[in-house]
């Protein structure tokens, strides 16, 4: 049913309007637009996986343009390849230089990471304006007249090509936009260290983002070297990046439609302003400006916001997952607990320059159990939970995981070892619904490659129901069941912290780190934090707690450890705690404070 | 002769590579205070340089001084293109809705556009000859020739970043300024506007921008469409020192000047593939520029 509908909208509608527009608009002229839009919007499809879904930014894509532009046009006229296979392989170069700048810009942000796409795509610029032996520089080089098994396109077939491949690529974007590839780019997207946490390795998945990206960029080029036969280096200019990049945030940035309103006001507007020559660059500055006041999130963006599209498009979500809700009770998914030494940490150093935020501290946690970190503020909790979950690389000491040595994994190594956390600072994916949220915890269980999910086999979407299903259902334990499709951020703060306990549930944990999760929340929330946690702990998960809220440490935690000042002060049950003098001498001051508080002791 | 070539690519690279830091001091200022940058503050430098020439030659023209007509193109520079650095703020950063980068740098990407429009309406498409006070005065040293025009933009240069510095660390702005940069919202406890020092930012941006075209534009030959070339010198050379340490840009500047002109010596053709390429290995190696801050998140 929901298949029919799909290629009905996604293949069939688009192929039909391809094959009757030049029964309409039969001009060289407008084929010739035609063409260059279509092309244009292939590559915007691609620039919108980066920006639009996994929120990195591109002003180089001029670059990959350029390289499947000429590296098409030399394979064709000098190793003489058919011109679609040349297009296919330069398409793939421009998807290895897509990897190279992102190995480059990986730990690059904002400006820095700008410029560093400026700056490859000035490069490739610069080398096809200069390297003129092969690209012919600003002169140009003729390429041929594509011919498929010896037929010559001529430029309504040309454009029939061009279409053909558009609709293909559309319909593999938007199955990359439903599946679990457009949620993990979104969700490195919205915060790189929640994403990491939950085991994605985010070089790895920034690397996949830049190469697609690059390689329909590289497609596009080399549509457009067999154009008009001819290719010039002033065609591939910074101008023409900007261009792209406005297309998509015009269109809206991270939508399935938006790629085609963007490439419209790109190539149609120049169309209508021929006659304004003088002043085209002032209208289309000053319409770009208005639209990113009044529109920041792009037309389609501001469409559906009216209600009438939202209320649409929340229940295609809910029907298309075919999510069950039935009475008998939802269970925890967990694995085997295991007895004895779980966590070690031993002579864990973490210092900042001059600080030592952390200071030769040791803890052992044992399996099964609630253990408690406690401590005033800037004695270390923080540092200890970002050094467990890999975020932080600790100065000196070892982490042993079951024995196994996990000290120099990093944060998404330590997530597939079994091992996830909760943020103080809420770290949820903004930009996707509660149930999306818990989905993207999955992460390590789905099995389907890239490929599969390029073709959204059945097998693809059964994997998405089946885990759909059970994000619901930890839904239902956190007892956020009917706030599944609400936007993440829309939820109060305690609920929100509900929403990262369930999303770390998704992965299965051995071991679940829990950074002061009553933080910030309602006395009525907190109540439920901790209804939750106790129920986890029964079900025989592994905590490490780290809180401020004394009432839950005390009641919850089977074992705690004091730290002040970046040193375990002590630790064993919560009675021992409670009684210990250093504990109470941590929090509340000493001797010396009380009488300093008095007034019978002066400081200096 | 050899060495006096290196000697005269060094002083060239030092004089075009003072003008680059002080336009991408515009840079740094805007960013510690907004986060934001003007992507066409190039567009700001092209409109200073051809205010600057229009003003110079109009002056020079019915009689007047070089030096008074040169003190006038300066002055009428940095009145209008600190109304255009306040403009810009107005329309293009204050009323974004969202804070992510790519807002910011397509809103002022349409403003050059506009400016861009404007000057080439008013200039004209072509590029023009731009005087300079010191006529075409060459210093002759016995080994090597200079211009005076070229010393002049090197001392101004260092008189701007001094003037600069003893503005931000020692005038009740500058701290002021400091203290949005390090802390926006406590700053505003202390009864700070952010909003007016913005304003103040941009507003500074824009006349180093201003200050810079009238430097460079008998070095150049301005015109409508020169702003793209100088913007991204600028900002390569604002990332190249760390956007956020004033001192880094200058020296990043200095050192993206001279290589671009030793590169120069080896081969004209590929001088600025070789700037870009080099980009490509600090940022790579170094993601915070030269002599930028790292700092480590907090979760």
């Amino acid at each position: 049913m929901i298949k029919a509908k799909w290629w009905i909208y996604q293949i069939g509608i688009p192929l039909v309007l391809l094959y009757a527009f030049p029964w309409f608009f039969n001009n060289a002229h407008t084929i010739h637009v035609a063409q260059t839009f279509l092309i244009t919007y292939i590559v915007i499809v691609g620039l919108n996986l980066l920006v639009g879904l996994s929120n990195q930014l591109s002003l180089g894509h001029v670059g990959f343009y350029a390289i499947g532009a000429y590296a098409s046009a030399i394979l064709t006229m000098k190793v003489g390849l058919n011109f679609f296979a040349s297009i296919l392989i330069s398409a793939l170069i421009a998807a290895v230089f897509g990897a190279i700048v992102a190995l480059l810009s990986l730990r690059a942000k904002g400006p820095y990471l700008a410029m560093v796409t400026i700056a490859f795509g000035e490069l490739v610029s610069i080398i096809a304006n200069r390297w003129v032996d092969v690209t012919g520089g600003p002169a140009g080089i003729k390429t041929s007249v594509p011919s498929l098994f010896g037929f010559e396109l001529g430029p309504i077939q040309y454009m029939w090509f061009i279409g053909l491949l558009a609709i293909i690529f559309t319909a593999g974007a938007t199955n990359i936009f439903r599946g679990r590839f457009g949620r993990t780019f979104t969700a490195f997207g919205n915060s790189e260290v929640a994403s990491e946490v939950l085991g994605i390795n985010v070089r790895k998945w920034k690397i996949l983002a830049f190469s697609v990206s690059a390689f329909l960029a590289g497609v596009g080029g080399g549509l457009f070297a067999f154009q008009n036969q001819f290719i010039s280096s002033t065609t591939f200019e910074l101008n023409l990046s900007i261009m792209f990049l406005i297309a998509v945030i015009i269109g809206g940035s991270g939508t399935k439609i938006g790629p085609i309103i963007g490439t419209v006001v790109i190539i149609g507007l120049p169309q209508f302003l021929h006659n304004f020559v003088d002043y085209h660059l002032m209208i289309f500055g000053g319409i770009l400006l208005i639209a990113l006041i009044l529109l920041p999130d792009g037309i389609v963006g501001a469409l559906t916001k009216l209600s009438f599209f939202k209320k649409f498009s929340s229940k295609k979500v809910n029907t298309e997952l075919g999510i069950l809700h039935d009475d008998r009770e939802a269970t925890i998914d967990l694995p085997d607990g295991i007895s004895g030494k779980l966590l070690e940490l031993q002579n864990i150093s973490m210092h900042f320059g001059g600080l030592k935020a952390i200071d030769d501290v040791e803890i052992e946690v044992l399996g099964g159990t609630v253990h408690g970190i406690i401590g005033p503020n800037g004695s270390g909790k923080s540092t200890t939970v970002n050094v467990l979950s890999g975020v932080y690389m600790p100065s000196g000491g070892n982490l042993l995981w079951k024995g196994k040595n996990i000290t120099k994994y990093a944060p998404h190594g330590i997530a597939q070892e079994g091992i996830t956390r909760t943020f103080q600072n809420l770290q949820l994916f903004e930009d996707m619904s509660v149930l999306q949220n818990v989905m993207v915890g999955f992460h390590r269980h789905f099995k389907t490659g890239f490929l599969k999910n390029l073709l959204y086999l059945g097998q693809v979407s059964n994997e998405e129901r089946y885990y759909a299903q059970k994000a619901y259902d930890l839904l239902r334990i956190v007892g956020l069941e009917e706030r599944a499709y609400e936007k993440a951020s829309d939820l109060p703060y305690g609920e929100q912290r509900l929403v990262e306990i369930a999303r770390g549930l998704a992965l299965k944990p051995d071991l679940l780190i829990l950074d002061e999760p009553a933080a910030g929340a309602s006395p009525k929330e907190i109540e439920k934090i901790m209804d939750v946690i106790q129920r986890l702990k029964n079900a025989g998960l592994s905590i490490i707690l780290v809180e401020h809220h004394m009432d839950i440490v005390m009641n919850i935690c089977d074992y705690i450890t004091v730290l002040d000042f970046g040193k375990k002060i002590c630790e064993g049950t919560p009675e021992t705690i409670q009684n210990d003098p250093r504990v109470i001498e941590a929090y509340l001051g000493g001797e010396e404070v009380n009488q300093l508080v008095a007034g019978t002791k002066f400081v200096g | 002769m050899e060495l006096t070539d290196i000697l005269k690519a060094l002083i060239n690279g030092l004089v075009y590579g003072s003008v680059y830091a002080i336009i991408a001091q515009g840079y740094y200022i805007t960013f510690i205070t907004t986060k934001t940058l003007n992507f066409g503050q190039g567009d700001f430098v092209m409109l200073g340089s051809l205010i600057g020439l229009s003003t110079f030659i109009t002056i020079t023209a019915t009689g007047g001084s070089v030096w008074i007509a040169f003190i006038a193109s300066l002055l009428l520079v940095i009145v209008i293109l600190g109304i255009c650095g306040w403009g810009l703020e107005q329309v293009a950063i204050r009323p974004l809705k969202s804070w992510h980068s790519i807002g910011w740098i397509l809103s002022t990407v349409a403003v050059s556009m506009i400016v861009r429009n404007v000057a080439m309406l008013i200039w004209g498409r072509d590029v023009l000859m731009a005087p300079s006070p010191f006529g075409r005065a060459i210093l002759d040293l016995g080994i090597m020739k200079i211009r005076y025009h070229d010393i002049f933009v090197l001392v101004s240069a260092v008189v701007i970043m001094l003037l600069l510095y003893v503005f931000l660390k020692k005038s009740l702005f500058g701290k002021a300024l400091e203290a949005v940069a390090f802390n926006r919202d406590a700053a505003s406890l202390m009864g700070i506007n952010p909003r007016l020092m913005a304003s103040i930012a941009f507003i500074i941006a824009g006349i180093l921008a201003g200050v810079g075209g009238v430097l460079v534009g008998p070095m150049v030959h301005p015109g409508a469409f020169i702003g793209l070339f100088l913007g991204l010198k600028a900002f390569a050379v604002a990332i190249i020192g760390g956007i956020e340490n004033p001192r880094g840009i200058f020296i990043g500047g200095l050192l993206l000047g001279v290589l671009e002109n030793l590169f120069t010596l080896y081969s004209t053709s590929m001088k600025e593939a070789a700037a870009f390429f080099l980009i490509l290995v600090i940022l790579a190696v170094l993601p915070q520029g030269l002599f930028g801050k790292r700092v480590k998140e907090k979760f």
